[in-house]
């Protein structure tokens, strides 16, 4: 309504690139707290096994301290796992095995979409009987898993679908998640948050040392980064974002790390991203997550192991972070994505105050995380903050504004 | 902020540009011709006329290794190129063979499904609990979780 030739102030174009970034980290977050509230509506007796609950295994009859210390030495170990994988990744990029971590990393999103992706989805079948048979299935599983693997990170693809796999990446990792015990989930999400602050702002952080290495010899990071696309304007006198080409993707790659032992296979997320070539911008790249599941060598089993994979490893390289691209959009890491939605997944298996209260929680986390981004011009991790936030209102909601909105609704007070 | 400008950024922060031309301010197209300078729906952010030549190829190519999605794919990346019918000849063929092979695809695909779902038991009999998905996940014990 105003004159066109009114300077565009740095709020418009923020906002707009807010809402790139927020807008698929709501879209996460809502499939995650969908699926959860369809799925879990009966309480699972059965816990899966994993890495996250190698040192402990929760069951409902222990004393609240048992089950602190237990989820406090799973999450040291979780965290000790993702440390040794992002060190490994370090390695492996100062010696420039491009192409194993690339190889590796299309393994990994492959058996992610393929194999969480299908086992979700039978379970969705079954919640809802759907009479679809197993030819049909198994074609558009397949399509669908080797259509994400290309659109990830081997091929140029429409900007939304490589968008929206990403987000299906994260949902499908953040529920498999969800399902470990409670505490155990609580103390990891804490245990990683300081995880990430520690490896990105320590000097001797996996993940500074794995920029700085990218940045120094000029080369990207591989990894899954989530890129919101460019805000273009339509000044005259516009910024020549207009006209860059979205930048190529090459180095998104999965990294994945075998374990050695039989019965456990790691899946490690790790994902750095990296971004800018020019000098001012910096992309920063968090590591990923680490997922695992137990990979049985005998028949698929009935009881609560996860599906048989014999000798499968996978990883994925996940970003936790935030950073500028080079065309000024801003990237943040696929583990961010991942676990939010955790957090948000695991207040559903609650309630649904809790859901509200942790989405705003997170949100008003990540905004504050890009406002620091933008002061400070560099790899930030995102995850620290929206984190806390989101646990500190998730146990205030729980414990003291859900009895109050109850009584006050019971006694016909406030709705 | 402008409510015009962020209703059009916030269309183009959800769909891809579904027409390159307005971003432009190059005034080579007239009104009537209106032809697409940029050949994937991305616009100056996709490929350029070179690259579309090879993926475009590339994706039909694959897309008979029982990937029909891909050839969706290759529809939907190189929409300008459908709808403009007579831009980019030489990207045309691939798209226009991909658009064929999908529907084909689909409509096998979807006649097979259909038939299954709505025939049920009455048409397959005993196959039908031998075929359908959550019985031979059970039998396979695919869903060992809960």
């Amino acid at each position: 309504m105003a004159q066109n030739q009114r300077p565009k102030s740095l709020l418009d174009s923020l906002g707009e690139e807010i809402i790139r970034i927020l807008t698929p980290v709501s879209i996460c977050m809502l499939l995650v707290v969908l699926l959860v509230s369809i799925l879990n509506s009966s309480s699972s007796l059965y816990v899966t096994s994993s890495i996250a609950t190698i040192a402990y295994s929760e069951t409902g009859s222990d004393s609240s301290w048992d089950k602190f210390i237990g989820a406090l030495l799973n999450s040291l170990v979780f965290v000790a796992v993702v440390t040794v994988a992002t060190f490994i990744l370090v390695l492996f990029f100062y010696l420039k095995c491009s192409k194993f971590l690339k190889i590796y990393m299309g393994f990994s999103s492959f058996v992610v979409l393929g194999f969480m992706g299908g086992e979700i989805a039978l379970f969705l079948i079954e919640e809802f009987s759907v009479p679809v048979d197993c030819i049909t299935f198994l074609v558009l599983l397949f399509n669908f898993a080797v259509i994400g693997v290309l659109a990830v990170f081997m091929s140029k693809m429409p900007i939304i679908v490589t968008q929206g796999y990403l987000v299906l990446i994260g949902m499908l990792v953040a529920y498999w998640f969800t399902l470990l015990p409670e505490w155990t989930t609580w103390v990891l999400l804490v245990a990683m948050a300081l995880y990430d602050l520690a490896a990105v702002l320590l000097p001797v952080g996996p993940l500074r040392l794995l920029v700085e290495l990218a940045m120094s010899r000029d080369e990207d990071i591989p990894a899954l980064v989530y890129e919101a696309r460019p805000v273009t304007h339509h000044d005259s006198a516009s910024r020549p974002v207009q006209t860059r080409i979205w930048r190529e993707r090459q180095n998104a790659r999965l990294d994945s790390e075998d374990s050695s032992s039989l019965n456990s296979d790691l899946n490690s997320t790790v994902s750095i991203v990296q971004s800018s070539h020019n000098g001012a911008r910096i992309a920063r790249v968090e590591e990923g997550q680490v997922s695992q599941r137990d990979a049985e060598l005998s028949a698929p089993l009935i009881d609560h192991r996860m599906d048989a994979q014999d000798g499968l490893s996978t990883e994925s390289l996940m970003l936790e972070g935030m950073g500028l691209g080079s065309s000024g959009a801003i990237k943040l890491g696929l583990g961010d994505f991942i676990f939010y939605s955790v957090l948000v997944g695991r207040a559903a298996m609650y309630d649904f105050m809790t859901v509200y209260a942790c989405y705003l929680a997170i949100v008003a986390g990540l905004g504050i995380t890009l406002m620091l981004l933008a002061l400070y011009q560099k790899a930030l991790p995102a995850l620290p903050v929206s984190i806390a936030l989101g646990v500190l209102f998730y146990f205030l909601t729980r414990f003291l504004l859900e009895v109050f909105i109850v009584q006050c609704s019971l006694n016909l007070l406030m709705f | 902020m402008e409510a015009s400008q962020s209703q059009a950024s916030a269309n183009a922060a959800l769909n891809p540009h579904p027409n390159p031309n307005s971003n432009y301010t190059n005034n080579s197209n007239s009104i009537l011709s209106s032809t697409p300078v940029w050949p994937t729906i991305d616009g100056p952010l996709g490929l350029s006329e070179e690259e579309s030549l090879a993926y475009a190829r590339r994706f039909y190519k694959f897309g008979y290794a029982l990937l029909p999605f891909l050839w969706a794919i290759n529809c939907f990346y190189f929409w300008p190129v459908l709808r403009h019918s007579r831009s980019f000849p030489r990207l045309r063929p691939y798209v226009v063979s991909s658009a064929i092979g999908f529907s084909v695809f689909s409509v096998i695909l979807s006649s097979w499904a259909l038939t299954f779902a709505i025939g049920g038991e009455h048409l397959f009999g005993s196959t039908w609990d031998q075929l359908v998905m959550y019985n031979v996940a059970d039998r396979l014990g695919l869903t060992g979780w809960s």
